[in-house]
């Protein structure tokens, strides 16, 4: 009976997240930009999960949920992915192949190698595979990672990580505090590749870090993105969804003891525009979109972006 | 209420022909209405905003570009091909033509197959070279006038395969790599439909006009001949390709030899059946 229950509980929760229409939400942000146009920043609102919050309050509440999840963040992932979130990260990594193969042209140190912006890669998860890919695979010992992020308790996860890789307290790791919408710390045209691993569904302006993405990254430069998508078959759908607002913020109750946390993660992977939408978001920025611009992970799950910085036309 | 629908037909009762004929042409009429077909007749220059994939094809149409790699794509593979001979199909010579063309080693982002990419570009560049010498240099062009025979469709296809093969004649040493690749599962159908590509434009370019199910067999045997000569091609050392010439010389008699049979064994069917039929009648069967 219990079980029973537990199920019936489940199920009307999932649907209740089903009957707010995402469409709602838009109508109401428009007409609420088109009316209050001249008005302040505190005014305009945003999405948090299927929530409308003030847009100076998202970032707070963002950087709540991850102080929240800092420390249970790798297994929770775990278990919400069933391990396959690490195969993701992997082919991300190996699709990228950082590091220089070849001997380079130019004979000043500090331009040997990479130099890689991790935004939002806190806990280094990206940043680690990409440091190893480069010296093992391409046996480049050169290549650097700067690892951004705007919560200070999940770069503390990271510099804690840090200590058991080869690359702690070496010039070829450093750990930034910063919000990905406005990085005045880091020069123009200076980054050769800029990642961004599901990350960018949290920022408060998309379109504004994109911006600033391409304004930091060399000409030829790379952005690439990888971020929770729209699952394109039907049945599939259905079936993730299931899975995805009814045992996720369970998992999240019982591992991390924090469901609200989890229930914003999965309404957040909602909200985030399409493959295509948010491809025509990176082509508006100003990038070169290769090939189709994007790659479906697991029948659309997670999508991988990428854009290229033209060069300048002198 | 008959009588209205009647009437047109009345009108070209007088020929025996025309009696069908008036409905067919208000039909034909509104087809080429509703096909803005004034389009077709314009210059190239005038047709460009026509759309590239096409339901069929004519001669009147621009050539299709070979390749539809954007210019910064283009870029790079161009400068890559240069470092082909040394570095093969390789991640390696992608990487140094993004840096001779001013690109960063991360640029090669922009080329989602990575050295498959590289590939294609070859092999679609040398398709394009090969139309190229075809058209505007007169490769199969008879020389000396009015007394030449005019060479067949055989020969002028066994010349245009010579004629691409020694395209890849400097980076022979590198092509068995290129060849596993392109026979990895996933690129086994863009390798075909390359492949099925180039023994289309060497027919064509040959001047063959087949419309009927040799169309097939024809691409079929070229593509046969070409793919297998290619792989001679790979280890042949003596001077000019001689070796590979040879073969594809056999293999082209040998598809004309097989085509012989096949017709010569045809017609004989046909001899024996209507024999076997002329016999039935004569026993008086109702055939």
């Amino acid at each position: 009976m219990s079980s029973r229950s537990l199920w019936r509980s489940l199920r009307l929760a999932s649907k209740r997240q089903f009957a707010v229409p995402e469409t709602q939400y838009r109508c109401f942000s428009c007409s609420m930009r088109t009316q209050n146009q001249p008005k302040s920043d505190k005014d305009r609102m945003t999405h948090f999960g299927f929530e409308n919050v003030p847009e100076h309050e998202k970032e707070s509440r963002v950087g709540a949920v991850f102080s929240s999840v800092a420390s249970s963040y790798d297994t929770m992932n775990d278990l919400m992915s069933m391990g396959i979130h690490r195969l993701w990260k992997d082919h991300f990594v190996r699709s990228l192949n950082p590091g220089s193969a070849l001997p380079s042209r130019n004979v000043d140190s500090a331009e040997k190698g990479w130099n890689i912006l991790d935004i939002a890669g806190g806990t280094g998860d990206i940043a680690f595979r990409m440091l190893d890919h480069a010296t093992n695979i391409n046996h480049d010992h050169h290549t650097r990672v700067k690892i951004a992020d705007i919560n200070p308790d999940m770069l503390a996860e990271g510099k804690k990580r840090s200590i058991e890789t080869p690359y702690y307290n070496t010039d070829r790791l450093s750990f930034m505090v910063g919000n990905a919408e406005h990085m005045p710390s880091i020069p123009d045209n200076s980054v050769d590749l800029y990642t961004v691993v599901f990350g960018i569904r949290n920022f408060t302006d998309k379109q504004a870090a994109l911006v600033e993405a391409f304004r930091v990254l060399k000409p030829g430069g790379v952005f690439a993105c990888m971020e929770f998508s729209k699952v394109d078959n039907a049945l599939f759908n259905a079936v993730y969804k299931q899975w995805s607002f009814s045992a996720i913020p369970l998992i999240g109750q019982l591992v991390a003891g924090d469901r609200e946390s989890y229930q914003y993660l999965v309404e957040s992977i909602e909200q985030f525009p399409t493959q295509e939408e948010f491809r025509g978001m990176i082509q508006k920025a100003g990038f070169m979109i290769p090939g189709r611009g994007f790659e479906n992970l697991t029948g659309g799950i997670a999508a991988i972006h990428k854009g290229i910085k033209p060069l300048s036309r002198v | 209420m008959a009588r209205p629908a009647l009437r047109p037909l009345r009108i070209c009762r007088n020929s025996l022909l025309s009696y069908s004929c008036t409905p067919q042409r208000s039909i034909l009429a509104t087809i080429t209405a509703t096909i803005p077909q004034n389009n077709l007749r314009q210059p190239a220059a005038l047709r460009s905003h026509l759309p590239t994939q096409r339901l069929y094809h004519s001669q009147h149409h621009p050539d299709l570009p070979p390749h539809e790699y954007t210019n910064s794509q283009t870029t790079i593979l161009s400068a890559a091909l240069k470092h082909v001979p040394a570095h093969g199909f390789t991640k390696d010579a992608l990487v140094l033509g993004a840096r001779d063309t001013g690109f960063l080693d991360v640029s090669v982002q922009l080329l989602p197959r990575g050295e498959f990419d590289l590939i294609l570009f070859w092999l679609a560049s040398r398709r394009g070279l090969l139309r190229a010498a075809v058209e505007q240099n007169g490769l199969l062009a008879t020389s000396d006038g009015v007394n030449a025979i005019p060479a067949s469709v055989e020969e002028k296809t066994k010349t245009l395969i010579m004629k691409r093969l020694r395209m890849n004649k400097d980076i022979r040493h590198q092509w068995q790599d290129a060849l596993a690749l392109m026979s990895y599962p996933s690129n086994i159908p863009l390798s075909l439909s390359e492949l099925h590509a180039l023994s289309s434009d060497i027919l064509h370019l040959a001047g063959d006009a087949s419309v009927d199910a040799s169309w097939y067999t024809k691409r079929l045997s070229v593509s046969a001949i070409y793919a297998s000569a290619e792989v001679i091609m790979t280890r042949d050392s003596s001077p000019d390709l001689a070796a590979t010439e040879a073969f594809v010389t056999r293999r082209v008699e040998d598809s004309k030899a097989i085509g012989d049979k096949l017709s010569g064994a045809k017609q004989c069917l046909g001899f024996m059946g209507s024999t076997a039929v002329g016999l039935g009648r004569s026993w008086g069967l109702k055939i």
